[in-house]
């Protein structure tokens, strides 16, 4: 390695290398990748988020939620994300082209929300999410701080959290969520993976096997 | 490799003003990581910590964490201790000292400004790559300063040498701006699309591991442990294979985290491959340092850590990344007692026991207490044991009772499995944080006593050095 030219040039070449099979080459892969055109449903997906809900993500991201949740759902039979009701398909890049920063998350600390909105048999509604942010739970902490104690004189707010026992807040109060708090809600409800792209199906081991029997 | 000459000694008090600098911020950031590191590790087995404050949610106190001991200590560490062994093995004065000082004033600057930007709510949210975008240039301009001295000990070099602890400096050196660059312009300015971003992140992080942090402990390794030691390195000639190994598949290992994940599977598949693959350069790296590793001095005792950690982090990774390891290690503080085992345990170990050589050379003076220095060995090696095997065990918990289950996982359960163990690895970071407090004040003390004759500057005027070196 006396020949510093060379050393050097090793050095970028390897860099480069990493750089053009990784990066470029996924690009390559993935970065046309389009909407899926369903004829029979006369509208290509995924749909892009409504703008209410892409603010919400925003506040998801700027909150760091992600070091605590995932979004993306291992494929049935890889893991038992299926059995945990976190979604009956795989995530797929297809679901995420829309998305200006992909929450997909390295930990699972709290669940995976992929599905949040589509799970079986019943979600959580807007009013629940807003208790939970509010209230928290097991080791999800409150987030207090997305809500405001404001003092009301006659009607109370329609956005007012419905609290009840020790939470409620004291007579002639109510808690009422900000506007970060509402586009958040309004990101977790839309979290759906309602739509099966062809890729997204999962290979049937058996009829693999079946078609290279004939062969 | 030379003994400790007058050489070594007039070069080394000739660049100490800009090395200490870097050092002392480093120490500095190091402190200020273990204090949000605290913070977080609470978070974990008790939600209701600083729940109310916007700024430290779980998730900003990770990022911060994360930013301060990788982008405030490890690279002011790394940066001083790397260029001090270019510096020293290039036979000649450190030149541009001025610019590495003006680089470190404004890379610290840009690392305050970045965790105040994440404490706003503005990183960039990814692993190694949370630093706001409008830090990035900046700490990008200031890395180039630094940088300078590097190019200078390059050009300048006095001899023509093959030491592997060179290579590992100049690789960390100049690859670094690189990598940062190439990952702001795909990740912030020109922003790939959808999953191409955790991509591109998963290959940017691995980078910053094996193409700066490890190839800066291993020059730290391989420049000290023969001259500590007092031994040739055995296997010498195989150096250079582990090396270009490093480099060439380390970043290819990126993808591991991506496994079962919505990318196309060869990403995955390479990474495990190349984890495999990187097996032979934790190899050649035992080859070479199994005779050296003591337990002797502070300096030895820290390298030798690092190093065994080091190796151990290699046959984790290849582990856990085989896909039916992965398919219960994925998303569980495994990941994460991997991460600290790699980041704690290998290089910042290494960097410790470089410190523990250099500052005495750097003050001319050894280390103002022998006390501080034996509590800061004991407590960060009980503190780094002791969180790598309580987030280990906190990861199998979690992963039995969320992947081991058929039905929905109440999430209470896994809170209640995995909480002895968080309340474990908050106990090591105490241990950290005091350990590295006594480091702090111990450091503060050995270069307290430069002050009374005058500011850490140049104390030996370069044609005065000159005569020396001739």
């Amino acid at each position: 390695m006396k020949n510093g030219p060379l050393f050097f040039f090793g050095l970028f070449a390897s860099l480069t290398f990493s750089f053009a099979g990784v990066v470029l080459f996924s690009n390559y892969q993935l970065g046309g990748l389009a909407p899926y055109y369903d004829d029979s449903e006369g509208k290509s997906f995924p749909e892009r988020l409504p703008g209410v809900a892409a603010r919400g993500q925003m506040v998801y991201r700027d909150l760091g939620c992600i070091a605590c949740h995932t979004q993306q759902v291992r494929r049935p039979s890889f893991g038992n994300d299926q059995a945990q009701g976190w979604g009956d398909r795989q995530s797929v890049a297809r679901d995420y082209i829309h998305q200006p920063y992909p929450q997909l998350g390295a930990a699972r600390i709290g669940q995976d929300l992929t599905n949040l909105a589509g799970r079986k048999p019943s979600a959580l509604d807007a009013e629940d999410l807003m208790k939970l942010l509010y209230l928290g739970q097991g080791a999800m902490p409150a987030y207090k701080f997305l809500f405001q104690d404001v003092k009301v004189s006659g009607q109370v707010p329609k956005t007012a959290l419905k609290l009840t026992g020790k939470n409620s807040p004291s007579p002639g109060h109510a808690v009422v969520p900000t506007e970060r708090a509402q586009v958040l809600v309004a990101y977790l409800l839309s979290l759906k993976t309602a739509y099966d792209y062809p890729e997204s199906r999962p290979v049937v081991k058996s009829a693999a096997k079946a078609e290279g029997a004939h062969q | 490799m030379s003994t400790d000459s007058n050489d070594s000694t007039a070069i080394d008090i000739h660049s100490r003003g800009p090395l200490l600098l870097l050092l002392a911020s480093g120490v500095l950031w190091l402190v200020i990581s273990g204090v949000l590191a605290l913070i977080a590790s609470i978070q974990l087995h008790t939600p209701t910590f600083f729940a109310d404050c916007a700024w430290l949610t779980f998730g900003r106190a990770q990022a911060l964490r994360e930013t301060a001991f990788v982008y405030g200590w490890l690279a002011n560490a790394g940066l001083a201790l790397g260029l001090w062994i270019a510096v020293r093995l290039g036979g000649e004065a450190m030149r541009a000292g001025n610019w590495v000082v003006v680089g470190a004033v404004f890379w610290n600057l840009g690392v305050s400004l970045s965790l105040v930007g994440i404490a706003a709510g503005d990183a960039a949210g990814h692993t190694f790559f949370q630093i706001p975008s409008y830090a990035q240039p900046l700490l990008l301009v200031a890395y180039g300063a630094i940088g300078v001295a590097g190019v200078l000990a390059w050009t300048g070099r006095r001899h023509e040498t093959g030491f592997a602890s060179q290579w590992y400096v100049f690789a960390a050196l100049f690859l670094f701006p690189w990598l940062f660059s190439v990952a702001q312009v795909t990740l912030v300015w020109l922003p790939v699309r959808g999953v191409l971003q955790a991509i591109v992140a998963g290959w940017f992080a691995q980078g910053i591991y094996s193409l700066w942090l490890a190839p800066l402990a291993l020059a730290c390794a391989y420049y000290l442990l023969p001259k500590i030691s007092g031994r040739v390195l055995p296997a010498y000639q195989f150096a250079v294979f582990g090396f270009w190994t490093l480099i060439v598949v380390g970043c290819w290992t990126g993808g591991r985290h991506l496994i079962g994940g919505p990318v196309p599977a060869w990403i995955a598949t390479v990474a495990i491959a190349a984890c495999s693959l990187m097996v032979f350069h934790y190899f050649v790296v035992f080859l070479n340092f199994r005779s050296a590793l003591g337990t002797k001095s502070s300096a030895l005792y820290f390298t030798s850590f690092g190093l065994l950690a080091y190796l151990l982090s290699g046959l984790v990774e290849a582990v856990i990344s085989l896909r039916g390891v992965a398919l219960y290690a994925q998303f569980t503080f495994v990941e994460q007692a991997a991460q600290q085992l790699s980041l704690y345990g290998a290089v910042s170990m290494v960097f410790f026991g470089a410190l523990y050589f250099a500052v005495p050379r750097l003050v001319g003076k050894s280390w103002a207490s022998s006390f501080l220095a034996g509590g800061h060995v004991s407590l960060v090696t009980v503190g780094v044991v002791l969180l790598v095997v309580a987030l280990t065990a906190a990861g199998f918990a979690q992963s039995q009772t969320m992947f081991g289950a058929t039905q929905p996982a109440k999430f209470a359960d896994v809170a209640s499995a995995t909480r002895p163990w968080l309340l474990m690895a908050t106990a090591a970071q105490v241990a950290l944080l005091l350990g590295n407090l006594m480091l702090l004040v111990n450091f503060a003390q050995t270069v307290a006593a430069l002050v009374p004759f005058r500011a850490a500057g140049n104390p030996v005027s370069r044609p005065a050095l000159k005569a020396v070196l001739s």
